[in-house]
């Protein structure tokens, strides 16, 4: 019964003028998807070796001088583009893609892509990520929303259950012949994906395993909606009522849910604005070390301190530059500064992803959302990584640079100049991303949910075809 | 035949209980958007009144300072931020410039939650690099705001197509169109009146419900007549958009299935696809150079300038004599030389900035022209505009910022270059920012929108030929 319905449905949707044309669409917008995707990838990698390369040149090359000179004149760090982010791009867009890396301050990635684009582009971008999360959903419910209602309108429901055949089984047939399209075309859009992401020179990064997960969530993701379709075509009367109520859950599932969920986040956890927040950090920097003001309380404080712990009571005499030394205890309350604040930003953060944790509830849309982007590395939680680690990296260039300046000059050798050859020696800054079991691990909860999504619309579905 | 139609279609509408449910969601929708766009509203106005204080409070301590050091007593503030100097009054103590929300902002967040509404450029800080983006959640701004435009946008016309895709094929699937067609009206004179009915109730509901959640939020005294002309306009020719839309699909369709498709399809089209894919090409046609190019070139720049400072600052003082004439006592500081080097900089740097403002403005001219394809995209734009939220006004407010940032920068030059001090009485002189909103002009939207629609409605009047058999 299950092969027989199966055969008879697929027959039904290959004879299906607009099913067909409807399918052919979506695949043809989602293969122009990808092909752009590709060309974009490949250039921005280009771009960031190149940008890379140049800036780390700008600064090796720089002449003798006085270390802190060439701390202030600091340095960049660029963020890379990771294979998958071809399928999704996340937040990419609206995170800026470099930070600037200088003495005293913690600065924000800059020049978002948003920022330099039109309002139209705030409607979202014909991505591959915007196909398989909007569209292909849609094309489930054109699939589906008559699968059972076409059978009851043409009176052919009853004769099917005279005829004995389980009722289960039936809709298994009928679930597979839906699956079956969605399942194929899914899978040979990722096995490309794969194989050009392999062809590209550099492919150093891109492993099989990542995308492969991927693929698993938008498999889920796909059940859950024609097992919700599907159910929605059982218990309805006719078909026109089914694709209305199928869509309904659609724009609530993927349209209102998202949005809601970031309406209530902000509105419970809001970020400081910029200039809130930069103010906060003057304000914290006052109140402890300022390198530079040797005349300040706390820079008398320290002055005695460190006398007291030489046992010498001028400062010539001590075996460091204490100019120097002074910069780098100013640096490292300054780093502390920017890390409580940090901090307390990012604990507004991980409030708010509570809020969209409690929602994802109510939405299958939103955990395959997230998912999704944090398996492409092109979720906020990346973003915060690479500016955690470029923080640690600046800290401890102020470190080197510091150092240099209290080991190689005396105590009021403002004048002193580093060789030219001391920038060479500063290490290069390297990004590693969060490796696949991590991701996995902190997006947990959304594995849950999704799978949980999965086992109840199964468990309902063939449960309410038994009982109805 | 009118008549009996209105009559019999409003005794339709007040008992079916669709319509009772259908103005419970529009008022839930339009009060809970309206709602969070009037808290995003609250905490913009409120954030620039609190920088405003704090900035009064700083200029309260300057002044006090100031009174110290011209009666020669001792402060005890860093040397280098006593408010005596120029350049610290210029660093230390910025004005706010500040982009206030208007009497429609709530209508829509459009590119509100990705810019910041105040900046407090300093006298050492480039135009080009002052970040006018706002410290916002990514996640956030990726799914964008529940606000009006969102409802009106996406929603409306779903609920549109809900209330409008079967009104022919109904009759036709229950049998009593071959009774209709009887009666002495020509059917799509019919379904056109009867589609203009619901429109006209539609609407109705529509503004009676916008207004009284106006009123409950206090909103309604704030908003004047051409405000509300062009709110209630823009939204009224939309809906005839998607009712044309409905029109047609309900004349040249066959059953309610099959047009529910339909119109979801051409929904998904309008509002979804053609967007992105504009928007894709746009950036495919007009690309932005990459920005991490720019960098480089910028940092190159920067410290071959830095590298000559005392030589830029000879070459400046001979193109500004009335500097060096002035000052008898000729003593150059670092900030002599560090601005006379940024002036170069700039004027190096500017060809660079400049490329990407205009990539962008031509990708927003081709825009312009093909935004009307899609009716959604000119509606969501002109909501932007009316909101004072649009692209447009963002760049206006970021032109005014940096004119204002040159002004304030100038002000201080020749106080550095002639060594004068700053002193109490030029506090008064300094200058101050005003944003002046450019009213957007979205009379052409409603236009060209309502044009379309009609066109559509004749077209389809015109070149069909109801039919009473399904099958015929």
């Amino acid at each position: 019964m299950i092969v027989k319905t199966f055969h008879k449905e697929t027959k039904e949707l290959l004879r299906d003028g607009r099913a067909k044309a409807t399918f052919i669409i979506v695949l043809l917008l989602l293969s122009v998807a990808v092909w752009i995707s590709h060309t974009k990838y490949k250039n921005a990698n280009t771009e960031y070796e190149v940008a890379k390369q140049n800036e780390r040149e700008v600064w090796d090359n720089q002449d003798a001088k006085n270390p802190h000179s060439a701390a202030h004149y600091g340095t960049y760090a660029f963020k890379p583009k990771y294979p998958l982010s071809l399928l999704d791009k996340g937040v990419d867009k609206y995170v800026g893609t470099s930070i600037f890396l200088e003495a005293h301050n913690r600065n924000e990635a800059l020049y978002s892509a948003a920022a330099d684009q039109t309002g139209i582009s705030r409607f979202g971008e014909l991505t591959p990520d915007f196909i398989l999360l909007f569209i292909m959903p849609l094309l489930v419910i054109l699939l589906c929303y008559n699968i059972f209602t076409k059978e009851k309108e043409l009176g052919t429901f009853f004769l099917l259950k005279s005829t004995g055949a389980s009722v289960t089984n039936l809709t298994l047939g009928k679930w597979l012949s839906v699956f079956t399209p969605v399942f194929l075309s899914v899978t040979i859009l990722f096995l490309i994906s794969g194989f050009m992401l392999s062809s590209l020179k550099d492919y150093g990064v891109f492993s099989w395993t990542p995308l492969l997960s991927m693929w698993g969530v938008y498999i889920l993701y796909y059940i859950v909606f024609i097992n919700i379709v599907m159910l929605i075509s059982y218990v309805s009367k006719r078909s026109g009522i089914s694709l209305v109520i199928s869509l309904s859950v659609w724009i609530i599932a993927c349209l209102g849910a998202p949005k809601v969920a970031s309406t209530l986040a902000e509105d419970k956890n809001p970020y400081p604005t910029r200039q809130e927040f930069e103010a906060m950090i003057v304000k914290g920097k006052k109140e402890g070390l300022d390198g530079h003001n040797p005349w300040s309380k706390e820079a008398k404080l320290l002055e005695k301190q460190v006398l007291e712990e030489h046992g010498v009571d001028s400062l010539h005499q001590l075996p460091f530059n204490f100019d120097a030394y002074r910069m780098q205890k100013g640096e490292e309350h300054q780093a502390e500064v920017y890390f409580k604040h940090y901090k307390q930003l990012k604990e507004q953060y991980y409030k708010q992803t509570k809020t969209y944790k409690s929602l994802a509830v109510v939405s299958p849309f939103l955990p395959t959302r997230f998912l999704s982007m944090a398996i492409a590395q092109t979720d906020y939680a990346t973003h915060w990584d690479f500016s955690d680690a470029a923080e640690n990296y600046r800290i401890k260039s102020q470190k080197f640079l510091n150092d240099n300046f209290a080991e190689n000059a005396a105590y009021g050798e403002w004048s002193y100049k580093a060789d030219a050859s001391t920038w060479t020696d500063l290490p290069v800054f390297e990004y590693n991303p969060p490796v696949l079991s991590a991701i996995l691990k902190g997006n947990r909860s959304y594995l849950i949910i999704l799978g949980f999504w999965t086992l109840l619309s199964f468990g309902t579905l063939f449960l309410i075809t038994k009982l109805k | 035949m009118f008549k009996y139609n209105f009559r019999y279609e409003l005794k339709l509408l007040i008992r079916s209980k669709w319509i009772q449910l259908l103005s419970i969601l529009l008022l839930l929708l339009f009060s809970f958007a309206a709602f969070n766009g009037q808290q995003k509203v609250e905490k913009r106005n409120l954030d620039i009144a609190e920088m405003k204080q704090q900035i009064e409070e700083s200029d309260a301590s300057m002044l006090k300072l100031l009174d110290s050091v011209e009666s020669g007593m001792q402060v005890s503030v860093p040397r280098w931020t006593i408010p005596n100097s120029p350049m610290a009054v210029g660093n230390y103590y910025p004005r706010i410039a500040e982009m206030r929300a208007s009497a429609l902002t709530f209508v829509a967040t459009g590119q509100s939650d990705l810019y910041t509404h105040y900046i407090k450029p300093t006298v050492a800080s480039d135009d080009f690099e002052l970040n006018f983006t706002e410290m916002t959640s990514p996640t956030q701004l990726l799914f964008g705001s529940f606000d009006l435009a969102f409802v009106i946008v996406y929603l409306l016309p779903l609920i549109i197509i809900a209330f409008s895709y079967n009104v022919l094929s109904y009759e036709r699937e229950s049998g009593s169109l071959r009774l209709l067609a009887s009666q002495p009206i020509s059917l799509k004179h019919w379904v056109l009146q009867k589609l203009g009915l619901r429109f006209f109730w539609l609407l109705l509901m529509v503004i009676v419900i916008l207004i009284t959640v106006f009123i409950a939020m206090g909103k309604i005294s704030e908003i004047n007549v051409t405000g509300y002309a062009y709110f209630f306009g823009i939204i009224l020719v939309y809906m005839l958009f998607w009712f044309a839309i409905a029109f047609l699909v309900n004349i040249f369709g066959k059953n309610s299935a099959n047009n529910a498709v339909s119109l979801l399809g051409l929904w998904v089209v309008f509002v979804l696809l053609m967007p992105s894919g504009l928007n894709q090409i746009g950036n495919a046609l007009y690309p932005i150079p990459s920005r991490n190019i720019m960098i480089n070139k910028m940092r190159i720049t920067k410290s071959e300038a830095t590298k000559k400072q005392n030589e830029i600052l000879d070459n400046f003082l001979r193109d500004h004599p009335e500097y060096a004439i002035n000052d008898p006592k000729q003593s150059r500081s670092f900030w002599h030389g560090y601005m006379a080097s940024k002036q170069l900089i700039k004027q190096e740097l500017e060809p660079i900035v400049a490329t990407y403002d205009e990539q962008l403005r031509k990708q927003q001219r081709w825009l312009d022209k093909l935004k009307w394809v899609s009716p959604a995209i000119v509606v969501q734009e002109s909501l932007n505009k009316m909101a004072g939220t649009s692209t447009a006004d963002y760049e206006n407010f970021r032109k005014q910022v940096i004119d204002f940032a040159v002004i304030w920068r100038e002000h201080f030059m020749p106080f550095l270059y002639n060594n004068q001090p700053f002193s109490k009485q030029d506090y008064t002189d300094l200058p101050k920012f005003q944003y002046e909103q450019k009213t957007l002009e979205i009379r052409e939207s409603i236009l060209v929108v309502s044009a379309i629609s009609l066109g559509l409605l004749s077209f389809g009047f015109l070149m069909s030929k109801v039919r009473v058999s399904a099958f015929s």
